[in-house]
C-alpha cells in the first residue's frame, strides 16, 4: 500500500484535486455535482483527452506536437467530405484512421530524419494541416454528415455507455499498454530521459521517433471522428487552440515536458480535472475573461506543484526510490 | 601552531551527506601566499572540502576561519565577495560568446542599462595580458583551446580580486603545453600575493608546483607533507594507505586462447585517428593506454558504431562485419561501456532493473508484453553477480553511487549476449573498494570465455589486468607490448611520443 501510494503519488494528488474541485464547485452550485453534469464533464474531456492521450508518448519522448488542433480539423474535413460524398461509415472510420496515421508519420519523419526541432517542425506542419483543410474544404464547413455516420459514433453502446466514451477510454487503455507492456513505451521513457544513452544501448532512435508521431496522432483521428458525429459538420477552422489544451492537461497530468517522465493515467485524470475546471467555472457563472485566467492559474499552479514535489523528493531522499519516470 | 599557518583555518569540519560522512572532523590550516595541495583518492573529500571553503555547502559541524576571522556563507557567491574564487574541472563558458563577454558576464560595466564596450575591452585586455593570454579580447570562446577557456576563469577570478583561489583538476582536459602555461601563471599568481589550493591526482604535479600538500583519506585528515621533504612514495602511501599495486593485479592465471580470434580490426581509420589494426583474443583483457587526446575513445565508438567509420576492415570470428549503428554492433555481440556514466551509461529516470534490461529488453518478453517480473529477476540475478548494492531492481540508479552506478551499466552489458566487452575508463571516479571489486568481476568475464578491451588512462590499471597494451598518440598506434614485456618507463615514452 505504501509502495503504492509512493509511486502513483502524482496521480493521487490529481485525484485529490478532482475531489477537492467537486467539493468547492458542488457547494456553491449542487448542479455541478448531478449525474448529467459529471457526464457532461467527461464528454467534454474526451475530445482534447484524445489528443492529449497520444501527446503525452511525444512529450515523454522530449518531443512536442502543435500539429495535432490543425489535423483535427483536416480529418474532420476529409471524413465529412467522404461520408457526405456517399462513403459507408466505416470505411469513412478507416479513413480516418489511415489519415491520422499519414499526418503523424509526417511529423515523424521531420522530426527523426531530417532532424528538424519537434516544436518547429510541427510548428510548420500545424499551418500546413490547417491550409490543406482550408484547400480541402474551400473555406466552407462541410455540412450535412450523413445520420448513419454519426448515430455509429454518437449512439450507445448497448444501451449502456456511449460509443465516444468507449473510444475514450479503449485509446486510453491503448496508450497504456503501449507505455507500460511494450518494448516501445521503455524505450520513449529511454530516449526522453537521455537520446545518447539509449542510442548507445542499441535502440533505434529514428524508428522509433516515427513510430510515436504516428502512434501519437490516432488519438487526434479518433477526436475527429467524435467531433464530426456529434456536430454534424466538418469545419475546417476546428481545433484551433485545441493543442495548447491537449498540452495543459498533460502538464497538469504531472508529465515534465523536458521528457523522461510521466504517464497515461496522468494525463487522462489532467484531462479530466481540466474539463471539470472549465464546466465548474461556467456553472458558477464567472464572466468567460475570468474563466481564461482561472484555468491558467491552474496550469501554473500545477506546474508549481511539481517543481516543490521535486525539491521535497530532494530533501527527503534518503532510500532514492522518490517516484520518477517509468515505474514498470 | 603561530598564525602564519593558519590564513584558512580548518576547524573540525565534518559535512554529512545522507548520513554518510563525506568529511570527518577535518582541522588543518593553509599558509598565506602558498600553493597547497589537497590530495586523497576519489571520494576522499578533497571537493567537498572545497565546496565547504567556498560556501557552495555548509559544514554539519566545525568553522572555518579565513585570516583570523570565521566565515559563514551561504552560498558561493558570499565566497566570491570574500575574495574566494574557484576554477571548476569542468570548463564552463559560453561558446557563442567572445572573450570580453565570456570575462564579464554577469558583471558588465554599464551606464543606463547599456554597456560600456570600450571601457570593457580595456580592462578585458589589461587582464589578459596579465595572464600572458595571445588571444584577443573579441574573439569568440568556442574555437578556443580548453586551455585558452580555463585562462577565461582564472581571469575571472583575477576580476573580483580573489585573495585565495582553488583549482579543482584543473589539468584533466589540458594538452602537456597547456599544462605548463597554467603552472606559469599559477606561479605569477602566487607571487602577486594570491594563496592557491589545488586539488589534483596527479603526484608529478603536486611535486612540481606546490608548496605543501595535505592528504585525506575517507574524509579524515591523514596529514600535512612539506613538498621539499618528502617523496612520491610516501605520498602515495599515505593517499591509499596500503600498498598501490595491490589493486589492479590479476589473481588468476591469464588463459588467453591465442588460438581464437574473436575480433580483428584491419587499418581502421576514423574523424581523429588512422590505421588502426589489432587482434583480440578470446579471454584475453587487450588494454588501451594513451594520454588524453590519444584518440581511444573515438576508436572504441567507432567499433561500437555510434561514430562513422572512414575506412578499415572490422572481423569477428573471421566473418567482415560493419556496424553502422549501436544497435547492429550489438547484434554482433559487442557491448560498449561509456567513460561518462551520467551521460550515456544509464536513464536517470530509470530504475536498476529497466537500466539493466535496457539492452537486451526482448529477453524480458511473455506473450508480446514486456515482463516486470522477469526484468526484476535479470536485475537480481546480474546485481548480485556484479556485486550491486543496494540490489534492489526498484532503486533509481541515478541515487546510487559512482561505483555502483559502474556496475549497473556492466549488469546492463552482461545481460546482452555480448562476448566482447569494451571498457572506456571503467574505473573513473569510483573509490577504491569498488575499483578491485571491478577488477575482479573483469576476471570472471574472462572466465566465461569472454574477451575485454580496457581503455584507461591509469598505467598501473592498464599493465595490472591486460594480456596485452596498445599504447596510442594522437590517433596512431605507438607501440604494442606483451605482457612479458610491460615497462612503466616505455609506456609512457611511447604514448608521449617519444621513441
Amino acid at each position: 500500500m505504501k509502495k503504492f501510494i509512493k509511486r502513483n503519488s502524482r496521480e493521487l494528488s490529481i485525484v485529490i484535486a478532482i475531489v477537492i474541485m467537486g467539493v468547492a464547485f458542488g457547494i456553491k452550485e449542487p448542479i455541478y455535482l448531478s449525474g448529467d453534469n459529471m457526464k457532461d464533464i467527461f464528454e467534454q474531456s474526451i475530445i482534447y483527452g484524445l489528443m492529449a492521450l497520444g501527446m503525452t508518448a511525444v512529450i515523454i519522448s522530449g518531443g512536442i506536437d502543435l500539429s495535432v488542433g490543425s489535423a483535427l480539423a483536416l480529418i474532420c474535413v476529409i471524413i465529412s467530405k467522404a461520408a457526405v460524398g456517399g462513403l459507408s461509415p466505416f470505411i469513412a472510420i478507416l479513413l480516418a484512421f489511415a489519415i491520422s496515421i499519414t499526418l503523424g508519420l509526417f511529423n515523424g519523419i521531420l522530426v527523426s530524419n531530417l532532424k528538424l526541432q519537434p516544436f518547429i517542425a510541427t510548428l510548420g506542419t500545424m499551418s500546413v494541416y490547417r491550409g490543406i483543410a482550408y484547400l480541402v474544404s474551400d473555406g466552407y464547413p462541410v455540412l450535412n454528415v450523413p445520420s448513419e455516420y454519426r448515430k455509429l459514433i454518437n449512439g450507445d453502446f448497448l444501451n449502456i455507455v456511449d460509443t465516444s466514451t468507449i473510444l475514450f477510454i479503449g485509446f486510453a487503455l491503448f496508450m497504456y499498454f503501449i507505455m507500460t507492456k511494450l518494448k516501445l513505451g521503455t524505450y520513449i521513457y529511454a530516449i526522453g530521459g537521455n537520446e545518447e544513452a539509449a542510442r548507445l544501448s542499441g535502440i533505434k532512435i529514428s524508428s522509433v521517433k516515427v513510430k510515436i508521431y504516428a502512434i501519437a496522432m490516432i488519438g487526434t483521428g479518433i477526436a475527429a471522428m467524435i467531433q464530426v458525429a456529434r456536430l454534424g459538420t466538418g469545419d475546417p477552422t476546428t481545433g484551433q487552440g485545441y493543442e495548447l489544451n491537449a498540452i495543459a492537461a498533460i502538464a497538469i497530468g504531472g508529465t515534465s515536458m523536458a521528457g523522461g517522465r510521466g504517464t497515461i493515467v496522468g494525463t487522462l485524470l489532467g484531462a479530466i480535472l481540466f474539463a471539470g475546471l472549465r464546466n465548474g467555472l461556467i456553472v458558477s457563472n464567472v464572466a468567460t475573461f475570468w474563466q481564461y485566467v482561472a484555468t491558467g492559474v491552474v496550469i501554473i499552479i500545477a506546474a508549481y506543484i511539481e517543481v516543490i514535489q521535486d525539491n521535497f523528493a530532494k530533501i527527503f531522499k534518503k532510500k532514492g526510490s522518490e517516484t520518477q519516470g517509468i515505474t514498470v | 601552531m603561530n598564525n602564519n599557518d593558519n590564513y584558512i583555518r580548518f576547524e573540525n569540519i565534518t559535512k554529512a551527506f545522507a548520513g554518510q560522512r563525506a568529511v570527518n572532523d577535518v582541522s588543518f590550516g593553509i599558509r598565506k601566499g602558498e600553493i597547497h595541495a589537497i590530495m586523497g583518492e576519489n571520494g576522499a573529500g578533497k571537493s567537498t572540502l572545497l565546496n565547504l571553503l567556498h560556501g557552495v555547502h555548509q559544514p554539519s559541524n566545525g568553522c572555518i576561519y579565513i585570516d583570523g576571522k570565521m566565515t559563514k556563507f551561504h552560498n558561493i557567491h558570499d565566497g566570491i565577495v570574500a575574495g574566494i574564487c574557484k576554477i571548476h574541472q569542468e570548463i564552463n563558458v559560453v561558446s557563442e560568446l567572445s572573450v570580453m563577454q565570456n570575462l564579464m558576464l554577469g558583471s558588465e560595466l554599464s551606464r543606463y542599462g547599456f554597456v560600456k564596450k570600450k571601457e570593457m575591452i580595456k580592462e578585458t585586455n589589461e587582464i589578459l595580458r596579465r595572464l600572458k593570454c595571445n588571444f584577443s579580447s573579441m574573439d569568440k570562446i568556442g574555437p578556443l583551446s580548453a586551455g585558452h577557456k580555463q585562462m577565461i576563469q582564472i581571469a575571472r577570478a583575477l576580476r573580483t580580486n580573489a585573495k585565495i583561489i582553488s583549482f579543482d583538476e584543473p589539468t584533466a582536459s589540458l594538452s602537456n603545453n597547456e599544462v605548463d602555461i597554467l603552472f606559469e601563471i599559477m606561479r605569477d599568481l602566487n607571487n602577486q600575493g594570491i594563496t592557491i589550493l589545488y586539488i589534483s591526482h596527479k603526484l608529478d604535479e603536486v611535486l612540481k608546483i606546490c608548496d605543501r600538500a595535505t592528504i585525506l583519506r575517507d574524509g579524515k585528515y591523514i596529514n600535512t607533507y612539506e613538498i621539499k621533504n618528502t617523496s612520491k612514495e610516501e605520498l602515495i602511501k599515505s593517499m591509499v594507505g596500503r600498498d598501490v599495486s595491490m589493486f589492479a593485479k590479476r589473481t588468476k592465471p591469464s588463459r588467453v586462447r591465442q588460438d581464437k580470434t574473436v575480433l580483428k580490426v584491419e587499418n581502421l581509420c576514423g574523424e581523429t585517428f588512422k590505421n588502426i589494426s589489432f587482434d583480440l583474443k578470446q579471454s584475453e583483457i587487450l588494454g588501451f593506454f594513451g594520454l588524453v587526446g590519444a584518440q581511444r575513445t573515438e576508436v572504441m565508438r567507432t567499433i561500437f558504431g555510434a561514430d562513422k567509420k572512414f575506412d578499415g576492415k572490422i572481423y569477428r570470428k573471421n566473418e567482415l562485419i560493419n556496424n553502422k549503428t549501436p544497435n547492429e554492433a550489438i547484434k554482433n555481440g559487442i557491448a560498449f561501456v561509456s567513460e561518462n556514466r551520467k551521460e550515456e551509461g544509464y536513464i536517470k529516470e530509470f530504475s536498476n532493473s529497466n537500466n539493466i534490461a535496457l539492452a537486451s529488453l526482448s529477453k524480458y518478453m511473455e506473450r508480446g508484453m514486456v515482463s516486470r517480473k522477469l526484468k526484476n529477476e535479470n536485475s537480481i540475478n546480474q546485481g548480485s553477480y556484479v556485486g550491486l548494492y543496494p540490489n534492489d531492481p526498484e532503486f533509481y540508479t541515478n541515487n546510487l553511487s559512482g561505483g555502483n552506478a559502474q556496475k549497473v551499466i556492466l549488469a546492463k552489458w552482461l545481460s546482452t549476449d555480448a562476448d566482447i566487452i569494451i571498457l572506456d575508463e571503467p574505473t573513473k571516479g569510483i573509490d577504491v573498494g569498488a575499483k578491485t571489486e571491478i577488477y575482479k568481476l573483469m576476471e570472471e568475464i574472462l572466465e566465461n570465455g569472454k574477451s575485454i578491451i580496457l581503455v584507461s588512462s591509469e598505467l598501473t590499471e592498464v599493465m595490472g589486468m591486460s594480456d596485452k597494451i596498445i599504447v596510442m598518440n594522437e590517433g596512431k598506434m605507438v607501440g604494442e607490448l606483451d605482457k612479458s614485456d610491460f615497462s612503466e618507463k616505455d609506456i609512457l615514452s611511447d604514448a608521449l611520443g617519444g621513441n
